[in-house]
């Protein structure tokens, strides 16, 4: 700020969350503010922390599944699938085909509901508040449909070890097909509502610059990787489960704004939709269980490292087994974790409305982070 | 590909293991152990070869503690694993210059494990409060009242 007489440079702190509507939980950032513009920006986190990592260590392998539809919860199935792919790989379990078909589709609808859910809270914070009644409604179906299989709307725990408790039937596999005509039908009312939308495209054009060096250099995943022109998804870079059976492209933007990560996002909803149709005409018959799950989960001694792409980037899991029934040591890596230390880089010169839309178009689970 | 070029880049370090890993079992490719005055030149060679920090954290065994670095690349699929032995030392070097994402790793060990990185930036703790005063991953500690 210049003063009147003489230039003198003053800078004031201001406090934007723990609880704020824009930070979609209990994050906090320390912004450090010249008049209207940002000089540096502190993401404190740390406030949803449960130890999740610690309650790995203290129960067995099949008592801390629950925990992980408690880490994201708007993309819950990736991460059951994550510790049931990573547990199967320290028992040497196969995973029959029905099994992988059943995880492909039901991983697939959580993931369009992320989105949907996405959409819907970031056009909230821009301001627009008629969309999130749009994809409110569009995700209802979808959590009707995994409620049908599932048992539960949002914290899903669905996997074991070995496949899937229970079987889908094909009252599910029709509901699978007319969403996916549903959501089809609604793109057009998506388009003309906000991807044309002048307020919107002006506040998102240009704006939360990403390069491919900072990409690299803070290990960020996901739309927002994609979005700076970098095409790596997990799911076809190094394919698992039923995966590689799919015909299905990884979109990618090109600037690395705010715009480009809203159109991935978009077109990975419907390169989603393509994976389900798919699904429900190659859906083979057979168990949904593999033979000879052991009683007692005890892996031998040793260490596996094993990722999957969520809606938010790339979730790893490393687990150290040392033979007993407890797990010796579980990392969680999360998507948001690496995707929000950029976030400091990013705020530097930019206003504070910026900074909100900045933010949302990371897409941040704050539990995520905190773990 | 990448696999041998990480080798190749590895070799003049003069590091302890540098061997293949069993992809099938471990989900990495390569495995590589290093001594922490060693880690820098790694994090370099690694950010060299184009490759990203993917994750990053310590193992609290009873002899020692064991810190697991994670490198992928974007553009081809080769899973690092670094091992780093640190004994019974809570100290290590920080790679925070070369990769900026490994800053809040970095600090999150130091939050749940106590182990002090050299030259980092900003060290202090990250998810517990900042009056904490003990270590939750260390396999000494126990949770409840009381403890210290």
């Amino acid at each position: 700020m210049i003063e009147l007489l003489g230039i003198e440079e003053k800078t004031y702190t201001l406090n934007l969350g723990p609880q704020h509507p824009s930070t979609h939980g209990v994050l906090r950032v320390l912004l450090e503010m010249d008049g209207e513009f940002i000089t540096k920006a502190e993401p404190v986190i740390g406030y949803g922390h449960r130890g999740h990592e610690h309650m790995a260590e203290n129960r067995n392998y099949a008592q801390f599944l629950p925990n992980l539809g408690r880490v994201d919860y708007l993309h819950a199935l990736a991460y059951n699938q994550c510790y049931c792919m990573a547990v199967e790989k320290l028992l040497g379990l196969v995973v029959p085909e029905r099994a992988e078909f059943i995880r492909v589709m039901t991983n697939e609808l959580n993931r369009i509901s992320s989105h949907l859910l996405w959409f819907g809270a970031y056009l909230l914070d821009l301001g627009a508040f008629t969309p999130i009644m749009y994809c409110f409604d569009d995700r209802e179906h979808i959590l009707d449909l995994l409620d049908r299989v599932t048992g539960s709307r949002l914290t899903y725990c669905y996997y074991r070890f070995g496949g899937v408790p229970t079987d889908i039937d094909d009252e599910f596999v029709a509901g699978c097909r007319d969403f996916v005509k549903r959501l089809r039908s609604r793109w057009c009312d998506y388009d003309n509502l906000v991807t044309k939308n002048v307020i919107f495209i002006n506040r998102a054009k240009d704006v939360g610059l990403i390069t491919k060096d900072q990409c690299v250099k803070y290990g960020l995943t996901g739309p927002i990787l994609r979005g700076s022109g970098i095409a790596y998804d997990i799911r076809k870079s190094e394919p698992y489960s039923a995966y590689p059976e799919f015909d299905f492209e990884i979109p990618t933007g090109t600037r690395g704004d705010i715009f480009d990560r809203y159109m991935v996002r978009l077109a990975e909803m419907e390169q989603s939709c393509r994976i389900i149709e798919q699904a429900c005409d190659k859906l083979p018959n057979g168990p949904i269980m593999a033979e000879k799950v052991p009683k007692r989960i005890k892996p031998a001694e040793g260490e596996v490292y094993q990722a999957v792409e969520t809606a938010r980037g790339e979730f790893g899991m490393y687990i150290v087994s040392k033979g007993d029934v407890k797990p010796y040591r579980i990392k969680l890596r999360t998507p948001s974790f690496a995707n929000m230390s950029v976030f400091s880089e990013l705020a530097v010169d930019t206003l504070v409305a910026d900074l909100v839309a900045i933010l949302g178009s990371i897409d941040v689970v704050i539990p995520e982070i905190d773990r | 590909m990448l696999k041998d070029t990480l080798k190749k880049a590895l070799a003049p370090l003069g590091l302890e293991n540098v061997a293949d890993g069993d992809y099938a079992k471990t989900g990495c490719h390569l495995e590589v152990t290093a001594q922490p005055t060693q880690m820098v030149e790694v994090a370099q060679a690694m950010l060299d070869a184009g490759c990203f920090l993917e994750s990053f954290t310590a193992v609290d065994f009873p002899e020692a503690f064991d810190l697991v670095y994670h490198f992928a690349s974007f553009d081809e699929l080769c899973r690092t694993a670094v091992h780093v032995p640190l004994g019974k030392k809570k100290g290590m070097y920080t790679i925070s210059q070369i990769y900026p994402g490994a800053d809040w790793y970095e600090r999150e060990v130091f939050d749940l494990f106590g182990i002090h990185f050299f030259n980092h930036p900003n060290l202090k703790r990250l998810l517990l409060p900042e009056d904490a005063d003990f270590h939750p991953l260390l396999k000494d500690f126990q949770a409840g009242p009381g403890n210290d």
